[in-house]
């Protein structure tokens, strides 16, 4: 098999480039270094005598061979600990065995953090990395792991699309791309997921199905995370080349510690809507129709009394149920976990279910030489999404009329006349409409990590992992909904059942050792990746449904039936990679890195990139001069410059394909149709986009690092941005090429602050404060090739092709383009704008539209407590985001009377009481509003006992517990787009749960 | 480092064998499309091709009635063909007006627009759009490629010939558009590669001679006419063309071709291919396909040929107020075009070319663009046939858009004649103009004298026949009348969201539309049109 030829191959090859020691006579001493509180085995730890060092392995134990015969002393030095020395006398030709405990100082220093192909002391890490361990972990409803470390993390964004499941995106420290993904590159145990194994489905890294709105991650189970960590600048993300552009997730999974055990958790919880539309009551709906309608819309006006809104939504149950078994043996550990998660959303009859199993397995062999790591994990999740057009509709239908009516087939009432001007009834939709999906996926590799026994410090590590998810969703919308006879299509069911394969075949070498021509150590890693994704997209739309007695589940005869193309998506990332530190004492430390990416997305004159990076750190608490300062337990330097590269777009850009067109685009030849062929318009050099960074950060630490914290400034800039771009008219295929042509800068600070307050220990109170903040600021330097340009994004509701956005040199990418209202004593004036040149135009059009504001916060603050008493615990977190701007696209677009103009008039937002509008106003920035809040996203209280030797733990959560903000809309988190167009509402959540440990 | 020789020779056989297993093979070749490298060596795929440059016209995208639009930067609806074109020649004249807020379409009424107008822009595109892919046409096409490809089948070979002569009449008829519409334009060929550099501008004169020469290049190897090639391009289509660009031909150069113009029309009247529809209504009715009066039409079909643009558009978009939907075989009414009151005044009482319009609750005047209610609504293009069978469909409309029609022949004939062209004669004319007004009469009460035959009656003629037929601004700017103050009508130069509506004079630089600003950034060559 060519693939696993090349595994065998490059680690060979990689065996070559790795140094090979040398020996020398004279006597040898060994023996186990511990943690003296834990007794645990400490790995990494430098142990010297005289000129000779030898660095502990992963179970504590060293080796320092040719070792003079007389007698010195043994010096053990590890970060976070207090040096040792030992006298030793060694003879010619003996060995010695010498085991020593350390007693820790600051531990925080010495914890083991998972970093790209390995893992380092935090001490030590010379980017800018985050870590958060499961104790610090959100609670309550967590349904996708992202939201276990939401607040946790300096610069690092999280937004929400508010279901139960629903899609979460991350920004780390601003978006870095606009038309590529800017999402980060999760890898779990290991696994590079949600790239497409480097190759996005659609683009980028997105989940199966982004309409279908669920969350990528939402295959693990949160509960089985024991840590996520985070590698925000790009010297620490740059061993991951061409995908690191967006930062790197590491998510590591539990796995067996102590003896064996059983546990239970689980939690039960409800959640109620917090803020809706404000639209018009019945009465003041009918007061506008009679107002500003005529007599066809008057003639519809009902006489009842009815809160659509209200109907839609519902307080909603949860409940989540997680056992777990796990252990470990003389040489092995293990933990098989089993999910259940059933949560139901705040709209009527959406849900998601989630099954889900994990198992690790770790078998050390050979003298514990070998060890094999097994990961799999599974699940199927079942989603139940809000049909299309619910909330929409919800908002549009008439406050005046009744929920049903007898005398129609359905039982519903609907607007008279089935026209395409009348909204229809949300209710019906809800109750007659179906939008499912289930996905079934399956993620697992195998790492085997070799110690060679040839080479003392020498391992070789290989992975071999598969991604394999399987997806149905469907659609289904009867042909006696209201929506489905104005629109002519008289019933219509939509089936798509994509699949994925990845597969992942990574290997390197890793060679730790205590140099001796120069003070210090070095540890370095070298090699190679093959990841390959396939993909299928078949599906199948029927429209003009002969019956509708099948429901969702089967096709009946339909009047059009259109099969989707199976759409083969298939990729290709290969790459070799290699990175070198170098530790002085801990004192001066550097790494450098490089990594060779080639993907099959890039056109052939560009198929390689490169990807190299420099940190270096400085350890200034470590220099004599301050060693008087006995307060500061740690002060460390950090620069940092790396490139990284962004390869999560499209696959095939680079070919002009023909595609066929469908059975509805054909033209006619006399009294045949012919079906047709349009080539594409393509760049054939595409390549990836590149980031190129750097980073100056301080960590600090005071007494014994009960406070400490680091500060972070950086600088991104992107170039080779993606972009679709207009061409020279006559030169390409279309109007618009994606080509890389763009630049974009990000700039910002982060500042954390952790603070071990109150220490209390024993039945005393603990209170441990954490504080975040990041600033960063965006903004798009180059569109084009040819100077300024603007393009329009964002679409929103109102009119046909208007857009909210704009992306402009000089101006944060998704900056809304509106005009600045004019107001009359405190008024909107309708249809009055100011212009550019400071008149007053009657007109919104480019003499007086602007860039005004962005959607991402400017500031992201974020605090959390935990506190402990006896056994109670008490945690909670804050949050505050300054100045994110909100489109609210429901006021904009109902907030006008002619709305109530329509066939049968629409309901309007409750801003048209204030503006008086009579025509819509879409591009005002009377609906720019700052979205600025500071929100309690979580309360937890906990009390912790033994029952009959079981440690039992009951808690209670309230999770958006209040949001103080100026904005008027649904959620001012509403979307990276910044566009509040019936979106998911936000709710409030309360839960209630047990663990149990047996 | 410490390698002994054969560790180095065992290291470099591992690298040599990495390399020659394929472990750094990046090519991944689409699975699901074809790509250039080898649609060609199927022989459906030179129809299939020439079909797309039709469907040009007819649909926005490879997806019916929306998906995969051909050009991007606006709403895909919008983007279609005729209804751009449609909007570029009947918005800002004394014809129609739509009463839709959406960006860039206000100010297609009053002659407001700007390089940025989102209508304006994409028309450009879409002229464009045609001409690359009739170029790449006849790159893949040429004989040489043919037999490269071993494509020797002589019915194939004998239609590429035709696909040939129809792909080159299809870039000269949105070359005509263009020049019309945008003045001098760059002159891309099937010599201008793709991924070339950025074209040199051509003169207005330029591109004409090039539609000139290419008609009669042509004009003799289209398919021929008759129902076995509606829809296509045929010889008296290329004639037809020729008689347009000719009867411009003083716009576009300088120097009017009034014989050429005459010689044209006579050749499309002289093919007998043709004849008058005996129903005026029936031109644009879902059955209009069988008429013998259309020489050229964009097809449409409610199952097949699905968009949101063509005569889709045209018959949702003039239903409204207190319109049945139904009567018109639609959907539903979109509530946008209403005729301006100069056109309703047009119509002498009689004229039953006006019978169809809609004036119940409707008012004369347009006293506010986004009131349907106001101006006569105009539903000219009907998804009902002539029988009274029902369409194929309710969403998409059947009724093909008769691009040219023997009626505007007759036309041309009489205007070439009354200018000065030579080869006809008035009588003739008269006899060409009296057919039309006795099919809009019902019998001869509408005929005219020799003396009544004035160019401006020909102007007001054709306003009256060619209503909504995607004429009228060339026509006005023919006749000197498009911008200026000599003729006002409602709207014209005005403020769109204003409430004055009388009309002003508007400046001579809108007789061009401006060249999109993207163009001009994105093609250092281009010369923006003086006054933008």
């Amino acid at each position: 098999m060519k693939r696993a030829e090349c595994v065998i191959g490059a680690l060979l090859a990689v065996l070559c480039v790795a140094p090979l020691g040398a020996q020398q006579p004279s006597g040898t001493v060994r023996g186990h270094v511990t943690d003296d509180a834990t007794h645990q085995p400490l790995s990494g730890i430098s142990v010297a005598i005289g000129s000779r060092a030898a660095l502990t392995q992963a179970d504590g134990r060293y080796v320092v061979t040719g070792v003079p015969a007389g007698s010195d002393t043994l010096r053990t030095r590890m970060i976070g600990y207090a040096p040792a020395k030992r006298a030793v006398t060694v003879a010619a030709g003996d060995t010695v065995v010498v085991d020593v405990a350390l007693s820790p100082q600051a531990v925080g220093l010495s914890e083991i953090v998972v970093t790209g192909y390995g893992e380092q002391r935090a001490g030590n890490i010379t980017g800018s990395v985050t870590q958060v361990t499961a104790e610090q972990f959100n609670t309550g409803r967590v349904v996708s792991p992202q939201q276990l470390i939401e607040n946790k993390v300096a610069g690092v964004q999280l937004v929400d699309n508010n279901e139960p499941g629903g899609n979460l995106t991350i920004r780390i420290r601003g978006a870095t791309s606009v038309n590529a993904s800017s999402e980060p590159l999760y890898v779990v145990d290991g696994m590079p997921v949600g790239t497409g194994a480097g190759g996005g489905i659609f683009v980028g890294r997105d989940t199966l199905n982004p309409s279908a709105g669920r969350d990528a991650l939402n295959f693990l189970n949160p509960r089985d995370i024991a840590s996520v960590t985070v590698l925000k600048d790009a010297s620490a993300a740059a061993i991951y080349g061409a995908n690191a552009a967006n930062g790197v997730v590491l998510i590591t999974t539990k796995s067996g510690r102590g003896g064996s055990q059983v546990e239970y958790s689980g939690s039960a919880s409800s959640s109620s809507v917090t803020r809706l539309p404000s639209m018009l009551n019945a009465a003041q709906f009918r007061a506008a129709v009679l107002a500003h309608g005529d007599t066809s819309q008057i003639n519809q006006l009902g006489n009842a009394n009815t809160d659509w809104f209200g109907l839609v939504d519902r307080t909603a149950f949860g409940q989540d149920h997680n056992f777990a078994v796990s252990g470990t043996g003389g040489s092995n550990r293990y933990r098989l976990s089993l999910g259940y998660l059933n949560q139901d959303g705040i709209i009527q009859g959406t849900s998601t279910q989630r099954i889900s199993l994990g198992f690790n397995y770790d078998q050390r062999v050979l003298n514990d030489r070998l060890s094999v790591r097994t990961n799999l994990k599974g699940s199927r999740s079942f989603d139940q999404f809000p049909p299309g057009g619910v909330l929409s509709n919800a908002a549009q239908m008439g406050p005046t009329q009744p929920v049903y009516d007898p005398n129609t087939v359905t039982g519903y009432y609907n607007w008279p006349k089935n026209q395409l001007q009348s909204a229809d009834n949300p209710l019906q939709l809800l109750n007659l409409a179906k939008f499912q999906g289930t996905t079934y996926r399956s993620v697992g590799n195998v790492q085997a990590d070799y110690s060679l026994p040839f080479v003392e410090g020498l391992k070789a590590n290989v992975n071999l992992g598969y991604d394999v998810t399987q997806f149905t969703q469907a659609t289904f919308n009867p042909s006696v909904l209201h929506s489905e006879i104005k629109s002519g299509n008289f019933g219509s069911e939509y089936r798509t059942d994509p699949n994925m394969v990845n597969t992942v075949l990574e290997t390197y070498l890793n060679y730790a050792r205590t140099l001796s021509f120069v003070p210090g150590t070095i540890d370095a890693t070298a090699g190679y990746s093959y990841v390959q994704s396939h993909a299928e997209f078949p599906s199948l739309t029927l429209t003009g449904l002969s019956t509708d007695i099948f429901d969702i589940n089967g096709f009946p005869t339909a009047a059009h039936v259109s099969p989707g193309s199976p759409n083969v998506q298939e990729s290709r990332l290969i790459s070799f990679f290699g990175r070198l530190t170098y530790n002085h004492s801990d004192r001066y430390l550097a790494a450098v890195s490089l990594r060779r990416d080639g993907s099959s997305r890039f056109g052939a004159s560009n198929a390689w990139g490169t990807f190299p990076s420099v940190a270096l750190a400085w350890r200034i608490s470590q220099e004599p001069f301050l060693s008087r300062v006995r307060e500061l337990s740690d002060l460390k330097l950090r620069v940092s410059w790396a490139k990284t590269g962004n390869q999560a777009f499209a696959n095939y850009q680079q070919y002009t394909a023909y595609l066929a067109g469908n059975s509805l685009a054909q033209v006619q030849f006399g009294n045949v149709f012919v079906p047709t062929i349009r080539p594409s318009a393509v760049d054939k050099n595409i390549k990836w986009e590149e980031t190129a960074a750097t980073n100056v950060g301080l960590d600090f630490g005071f007494l014994e690092q009960r406070f400490s914290g680091a500060i972070d400034w950086y600088v991104k800039k992107t170039s080779d941005l993606i972009f679709t771009v207009p061409q020279p008219a006559g030169t390409n295929f279309s109007n618009f090429v994606t080509s890389n042509i763009g630049t974009m800068k990000n700039q910002g600070i982060e500042a954390s602050l952790s603070a071990r307050v109150l220490r209390g220990g024993g039945s005393r109170l603990t209170w441990t404060a954490d504080f975040t903040a990041a600033h960063n600021t965006n903004r798009l330097t180059s569109i084009s090739a040819n100077g300024a340009q603007q393009i329009p994004v964002n679409g929103v509701s109102g009119g046909v092709g208007t857009t909210i956005g704009i992306l402009e040199p000089g101006q944060p990418i998704n900056s809304f383009f509106v005009c600045q209202q004019q107001y009359r004593n405190g008024k909107p004036v309708e249809g009055k704008y100011v212009s550019l040149a400071d008149t007053i135009a009657s007109t919104c059009d480019a003499a007086s539209l602007r860039a005004y504001h962005d959607p991402a916060p400017k500031w992201i603050l974020g605090h959390s407590s935990y506190l402990t008493y006896g056994n109670f615990d008490f945690s909670f977190t804050l949050r505050a985001w300054l100045g994110n701007w909100v489109y609210n696209n429901v006021a904009s677009n109902l907030g006008t009377y002619q709305e109530v103009r329509r066939f049968s008039p629409y309901n309007l937002h409750t801003s048209v009481l204030t503006t008086g509008f009579l025509t819509p106003q879409y591009l005002s920035d009377y609906y720019v509003e700052d979205g600025s809040f500071l929100r309690m996203d979580n309360i937890t209280l906990g009390y912790s006992f033994t029952y009959r030797g079981q440690q039992v733990r009951l808690f209670s959560t309230v999770q958006n517990v209040f949001t103080i903000t100026g904005y008027g809309g649904v959620d001012p988190t509403a979307g990276l787009n910044g566009v509040d167009n019936n979106i998911y509402p936000r709710s409030r959540t309360v839960t209630g749960g047990l663990s149990v440990r047996f | 480092m410490n390698l002994t020789r054969p560790t180095a020779r065992a290291c470099a056989a591992t690298l040599l064998l990495l390399a020659a297993a394929d472990c750094t093979d990046l090519t991944v070749e689409p699975k699901s499309t074809v790509t250039e490298s080898n649609i060609f060596n199927d022989p459906n795929s030179y129809q299939a091709f020439l079909a797309r440059l039709y469907a040009g016209l007819a649909v926005s995208g490879q997806q019916g009635p929306a998906g995969l639009p051909d050009i991007s930067g606006i709403d895909e609806g919008f983007s279609q063909y005729l209804r751009l074109y449609w909007e570029t020649e009947e918005l800002p004249t004394d014809e129609a007006v739509i009463a839709w807020n959406d960006i860039g379409l206000p100010e297609m009424n009053t002659q407001t627009w700007t390089s940025q107008s989102r209508m304006v822009v994409a028309m450009y595109y879409r002229v464009y759009f045609q001409v690359v892919l009739a170029n790449e046409f006849l790159r893949q096409s040429t004989a040489a490629k043919l037999a490269e490809r071993n494509q020797n089948d002589p019915t194939l070979r004998t239609n590429i010939r035709f696909y040939r002569a129809e792909a080159r009449f299809l870039r000269a008829l949105s070359y005509w558009h263009g020049i019309d519409l945008f003045g001098d334009i760059p002159l891309v060929t099937e010599s201008n590669l793709i991924g070339g550099p950025p074209p040199a501008q051509s003169t207005r004169t330029d591109v004409f001679n090039f539609i000139v020469s290419e008609l009669n290049a042509i004009i003799d190897s289209l398919p021929p006419p008759g129902a076995s090639t509606y829809g296509r391009a045929t010889g008296p289509a290329a004639s037809m063309l020729l008689a347009e660009v000719y009867l411009n031909a003083g716009v576009y150069t300088g120097t009017p071709h009034w014989t050429e113009a005459l010689t044209a029309a006579q050749a499309v009247i002289g093919s007998g291919a043709y004849s008058l529809d005996t129903s005026y209504r029936h031109l644009f009715l879902a059955d209009n396909n069988t008429s013998r009066e259309i020489i050229f039409a964009i097809t449409q079909d409610g199952k097949r040929t699905q968009t949101y643009g063509g005569v889709t558009f045209l018959a949702h978009a003039s239903c409204g107020g207190s319109m049945s939907n139904g009567t018109y075989g639609i959907n539903g009414c979109w509530w946008g075009l209403r005729l301006k009151p100069q056109a309703d005044s047009f119509y002498a009482a009689g004229d039953n070319r006006a019978g169809y319009f809609y004036t119940s609750g409707q008012t004369l005047a347009v006293t506010s663009i986004g009131d349907f209610t106001k101006g006569i609504a105009a539903p000219k293009y009907q998804n009902v046939t002539s029988t009274g069978v029902p369409p194929s469909d309710s969403a998409f409309v059947d009724t093909d858009f008769p691009m040219f029609r023997l009626g505007e022949a007759y036309l041309i004939y009489a205007e070439a004649v009354l200018r000065g062209g030579t080869g006809g004669n008035v009588a003739q004319a008269l006899t060409y103009v009296n057919l039309l007004r006795e099919r809009a009469y019902g019998g001869t009460s509408g005929d005219i004298t020799a003396g009544q035959l004035t160019l401006d009656f020909i102007l007001a003629e054709r306003g009256r026949e060619l209503l909504w037929e995607a004429h009228r601004r060339t026509d006005l700017i023919r006749y000197g009348l498009f911008t200026g103050g000599a003729y006002l009508w409602a709207w014209k130069g005005q403020d769109p969201n204003g409430t004055n509506s009388a009309g002003i004079a508007t400046d001579s630089h809108l007789d061009l539309y401006p060249l999109p600003y993207s163009e001009v950034v994105a093609n250092p060559n281009l010369k923006q049109n003086p006054g933008y």
